[in-house]
């Protein structure tokens, strides 16, 4: 490669322009300092989800042989164990239906008192299933590329859920793949609450395994082992959705252990949520009517 | 008139540059922890685009490594430009200091893999570090790193057994 003027030859007579190399130093540097997440331009928005949409099948064929090694995996373990295995999951099985019974009575229940009240809930859609295609957890960014896209119903914003609970949010969308932020990631923050006391907090990733509790008031009711769901406060995604357990660190500080830890993300849901608008105001709807008002006060004022 | 046989372009080769090179981004974004396998990838990009640039510099101009830091940048989520940056920076110094001559051995060429490893990886941190505003985890690095020298004679070692000289690319 030339550097310095001049260009370099060796046995296959490689000569490389100095110019365009250093074009390409320059345009590194301005990426670095212009593509942000927060602050994307959407010709880099559109240039990236084209190229994870071009690459989505690629790496699914990378990712199939690794699925299938997963997959055969519990044929190593001895029969023994999986006759146990069998059994056990077979009790829990029943537990499960015993809680979607009841799940469901209490959804009749629930929409019977909004139809009374006249209360609009929270627009929950079909849930969305997806792959995960790539995976990332570098020292800059952790996240996961899924292969479901904005063809399927997926919208930036949208949470999303492993089998146990929730792993992050949908920050890029393209037309077949889009990129999770993980719960973990710098990035991330999410609104949470405890189920038990519905004490209020942010959930902050910081890179570790372990997201931190922030902003909770002092008097806060919060104890180890708390369940940590979503609180729906930000109006992006609804309330409820698992998160993890309340633990404190050694400084003792609350943190979260996240449900969606104890497997593997592999398949995920994405779930869309249609935020419900807010509703306007004595105030604004006043305000939207006043421009007529003025005109009408000038007309009067010029006769 | 039909070029000479010299002079024309090797197409199988450099097919299989590219084959190659994207099979490499692919693996190096693959969700390999799904079937519980430890979170230990190294940088195969960078050794795929090394060994290519040892065997074969002119399939390697430096857009192409730009291309390759930048779509790792995108499959990793990354902010675009970070590894792009510290390709681009490695592979320009350790080719520089090729002026008196290729070296073709691999106890050389292994170390000059490390000296680009040890080029590249500070900067893409210090890029990374700027973006996020923080001092980014060394760890994930470091893993990379070591995995991807203790990996970088493996594959180097297939090139070479292909020559029956025991030259490397020659």
């Amino acid at each position: 490669m030339a550097i310095g003027g001049s260009s370099r030859r060796n046995d296959d007579d490689v000569r490389f322009s100095r110019t365009f190399t250093v074009a390409l130093f320059l345009l590194s540097i301005i990426l670095i300092a212009f593509d942000r997440p927060q602050s994307r331009p959407p010709l880099l928005s559109g240039i990236r989800t084209t190229i994870t949409d071009l690459s989505a099948p690629l790496l699914d064929l990378a990712a199939a042989p690794v699925r299938a090694v997963g997959n055969i995996e519990p044929y190593w373990r001895n029969q023994g164990r999986l006759a146990e295995e069998n059994a056990e999951l077979r009790r829990r099985l029943d537990e499960t239906r015993y809680w979607r019974d009841l799940a469901l009575q209490l959804r009749d229940q629930r929409e019977v008192y909004e139809q009374a009240l006249n209360v609009e809930s929270q627009a929950m859609e079909e849930r969305i299933g997806a792959w995960t295609l790539g995976d990332s957890d570098g020292p800059f960014v952790q996240s996961r590329l899924i292969g479901a896209g904005a063809r399927s119903g997926v919208e930036d914003g949208d949470p999303v859920l492993n089998v146990y609970g929730m792993i992050g949010r949908v920050v890029e969308t393209g037309q077949v793949s889009s990129r999770v932020l993980m719960l973990t990631d710098l990035n991330s923050r999410i609104p949470v609450m405890a189920d038990r006391s519905n004490a209020r907090a942010v959930l902050v990733g910081d890179n570790t395994a372990y997201p931190r509790l922030e902003f909770l008031t002092r008097d806060a009711d919060l104890q180890d082992g708390d369940r940590i769901v979503t609180s729906g406060d930000d109006g992006r995604m609804p309330r409820g959705l698992p998160v993890g357990l309340a633990q404190r660190d050694r400084q003792g500080r609350w943190r979260v252990r996240l449900f969606s830890d104890q497997a593997p993300i592999d398949f995920v849901w994405v779930f869309p949520f249609t935020p419900i608008p807010p509703p306007v105001t004595e105030t604004e709807a006043v305000e939207d009517t006043q421009p007529d008002g003025d005109e009408e006060q000038t007309a009067e004022a010029g006769q | 008139m039909r070029p000479p046989i010299e002079t024309r372009p090797p197409f199988g080769l450099i097919a299989w540059a590219v084959i190659s090179l994207m099979g490499s981004l692919a693996f190096y974004a693959a969700p390999l922890r799904i079937a519980g396998g430890p979170d230990l990838m190294p940088m195969l990009p960078l050794i795929t685009l090394f060994i290519w640039s040892t065997v074969r510099p002119r399939f390697i101009p430096p857009i192409v490594i730009f291309v390759v830091g930048l779509l790792q940048d995108v499959l990793s989520g990354g902010v675009m430009g970070i590894w792009a940056l510290a390709y681009l920076s490695a592979m320009t110094i350790t080719r520089s200091r090729e002026e008196e001559g290729p070296t073709r051995e691999i106890g050389p060429v292994w170390i000059r893999f490390l000296v680009t490893l040890i080029i590249a990886v500070p900067i893409a941190w210090g890029a990374g570090s700027l973006v996020i505003g923080q001092m980014a985890p060394v760890r994930p690095l470091l893993i990379e790193s070591v995995a991807s020298a203790l990996m970088f004679p493996l594959i180097a070692l297939l090139f070479i057994r292909r020559r029956p000289r025991g030259a490397f690319g020659s």
